[in-house]
């Protein structure tokens, strides 16, 4: 094959010569296009079915089933947010689903660090055994758990509660894992250092592992956030009172007691995506694939 | 591999190996307390929402008993009347079949789109937001905005049937389709978070390597087939591991959508084990069942590590 010398930066300008057999070439040009074309198909069938949701929402029942379908109410109608507010109790599943997936991800995070920082820096008897243990259950699917789990929280007193909702969840793994996984690769001589220092495992862990994995705990935080946020079989056998539900359990009710109204249970969905969606774009920055890959390598 | 720790700095010179040993004991024991101290919230965690359940999970396998009477041993009845219920098979059954509809056509989608945000020079963030936003949606949610879409009357996929002259489908009322329509749901609701994950995965992949194969004169294909895709297994493993064990609990979809059926062509493994405790209370029979799919995960994942963590 023919020997091509090593050009290194000129081969990127080297659009419009094409010396190189065109194919770096070739491949950025029309791979390029290829990929908006793609991505613009994703975010259209991402987006599209939410459009409907919209627009579902502002029509009033009986205008909904309207042949063909028209994508654009008129008029609008804002009855099923005033019956959403007036008739349920949105507003307080809204505030229970924040202060319940809040507590956990903050307690999650807090928790998972420093197993992590256990499993990631020290050296102690039965450590191999605990990480063996924790890596084994993150295998065990919640929902193979419901059961027993039901038992042990009405045992403790506790159905029908926050409690109910904010302790189990606790109690999944993964997180202890990415959290070691961002400190496995902070350089030993920072520790060693404070160490010899006379500080203790603590203050090390607080003042030095800690800020430097901030990047990555973002991360976690914005996916166990968001696993809560989304979590249903679970609340939905350990609260029964509606007043203490969450978001994705009170509207599947909504569903089931108001079979045909299509326009509230739009409204209860849009106003669903609301909290959800802007945590996330709060975040986005931090969430930005670069950072996470950055924590993961520093 | 990190040994240094263990070590005294500096003063081993003046000390006996007695004594050294004996401080090397001390240090050790105080380590290990400090890392179970460290461990503690999490490990209690463990034992009462994990470690519990699941031996309460096996032992109630042997035994019968409602919520309200006192449970009684009873060998192996609850293991015999699950093996012999033709539900129980066609629960797990429509289980794995879902994941395995699932999930490769997640991961294709999901990584097609990874590739194509990895090359693109500018919109990315905007990409990214829109395209995470399904995911961001609880399943239910994600359920019952493709119950309008896919409505046989006024969904919209059925209008554009229509009008290219098809019949319309009914997507969750017939039982060869209901099952791949809520399968296709997840995907809708999956691919963002999957795109995620293996653009975190494509980035930080080493950029010389790549240099290098172009110079070779490899192809994008090649490139992709065999660059990419080995240097990402790391990625796929937890990928597969993952959506493995969240897929295989399926519940939320069904539960909004088909509730099991038609003629039971969706009902899942986890949605038996529901009405099993909240239908007909039958706590043995569910925790057997629970059981089995705690062994269904273990043994698919077992699998799975062992087939991805090969061959290095």
């Amino acid at each position: 094959m023919t020997v091509l010398r090593p050009s290194g930066s000129q081969r990127r300008e080297a659009t419009s010569t094409g010396r190189e057999r065109g194919s770096a070439v070739r491949t950025t040009r029309s791979a390029i296009s290829l990929s908006y074309v793609v991505l613009l198909v994703g975010v259209a069938i991402a987006l599209v079915p939410f459009l409907y949701v919209v627009s579902t929402s502002m029509k009033e029942t009986t205008s909904l089933f309207s042949y063909p379908p028209d994508w654009i109410p008129s008029p609008i109608y804002w009855g099923n947010f005033e019956s959403l507010f007036a008739d349920h109790p949105f507003v307080r599943w809204t505030l229970n689903t924040l202060f319940v997936a809040g507590t956990v991800t903050g307690l999650k995070l807090w928790f998972d660090s420093m197993a992590g920082y256990a499993l990631a820096k020290m050296e102690f008897s039965g450590k191999r055994g605990v990480a063996l243990l924790f890596l084994l259950s993150v295998a065990i699917p919640i929902s193979a758990l419901i059961i027993p789990l039901f038992f042990v929280v009405r045992y403790l007193g506790l159905l029908n509660t926050y409690w109910a909702l904010i302790l189990p969840p606790l109690a999944n793994p993964l997180g202890i894992f990415m959290a070691r996984s961002f400190i496995v690769h902070i350089p030993e001589d920072l520790e060693s250092s404070a160490r010899l220092d006379g500080a203790s495992e603590f203050t090390i862990y607080r003042k030095i592992v800690l800020p430097l994995i901030r990047p990555g705990l973002v991360v976690l935080g914005m996916f166990t956030f968001m696993l809560q946020y989304t979590s249903f079989i679970w609340p939905l056998i350990a609260v029964q009172d509606s007043e203490r539900q969450v978001i994705a359990v009170g509207i599947s009710g909504l569903h089931s007691a108001f079979l045909q109204d299509w326009g509230l249970l739009s409204a209860a969905m849009l106003l669903a995506a609301i909290p959800i969606t802007v945590v996330f774009l709060l975040i986005q920055k931090a969430f930005v694939i670069n950072d996470l890959s950055g924590a993961l390598k520093e | 591999m990190t040994d240094i720790d263990t070590g005294p700095h500096g003063t081993q010179l003046t000390l006996s190996s007695g004594e050294h040993q004996r401080l090397r004991e001390r240090y050790r024991r105080r380590t290990t307390l400090t890392a179970y101290a460290f461990l503690g919230p999490n490990l209690l965690a463990f034992v009462v929402f994990l470690l519990i359940p699941v031996v309460w999970l096996f032992v109630s396998t042997f035994r019968t008993g409602g919520v309200l009477e006192p449970a009684q041993f009873v060998e192996f009845d609850n293991w015999r009347d699950t093996f012999s219920d033709p539900l129980v098979r066609t629960s797990i059954r429509n289980t794995v079949v879902y994941s395995a509809m699932a999930i490769p056509s997640v991961f294709v989608i999901a990584m097609a789109l990874a590739l194509a945000l990895q090359a693109i020079p500018r919109g990315g963030a905007p990409i990214r937001v829109a395209l995470y936003l399904p995911t961001l949606q609880p399943a239910v949610v994600a359920a019952f905005i493709f119950t309008f879409v896919l409505h046989p009357d006024f969904g919209v996929i059925n209008y554009a049937i229509r009008g290219l002259g098809g019949h319309p489908v009914n997507f969750l009322g017939d039982t060869s389709i209901a099952l791949p329509t809520i399968a296709g749901i997840e995907v809708w609701r999956g691919t963002g978070f999957w795109a995620m994950v293996f653009l975190a995965g494509l980035v930080s992949l080493p950029r010389e390597l790549y240099d290098a194969a172009e110079l070779d004169g490899a192809g994008a294909i090649r490139r992709f087939i065999r660059l990419t895709l080995p240097l990402l297994r790391p990625t796929f493993y937890f990928a597969v591991i993952f959506a493995t064990i969240v897929n295989l609990q399926l519940f939320d979809s069904v539960f909004a959508l088909t509730d099991g059926g038609p003629v039971n062509s969706t009902i899942s493994a986890a949605l038996y084990i529901y009405r099993s405790l909240f239908l007909f209370g039958d706590i043995g029979f569910g925790a057997t069942l629970s059981f089995l799919l705690v062994v269904t995960v273990l043994v698919l994942t077992g699998l799975q590590t062992f087939l991805l963590r090969e061959r290095r």
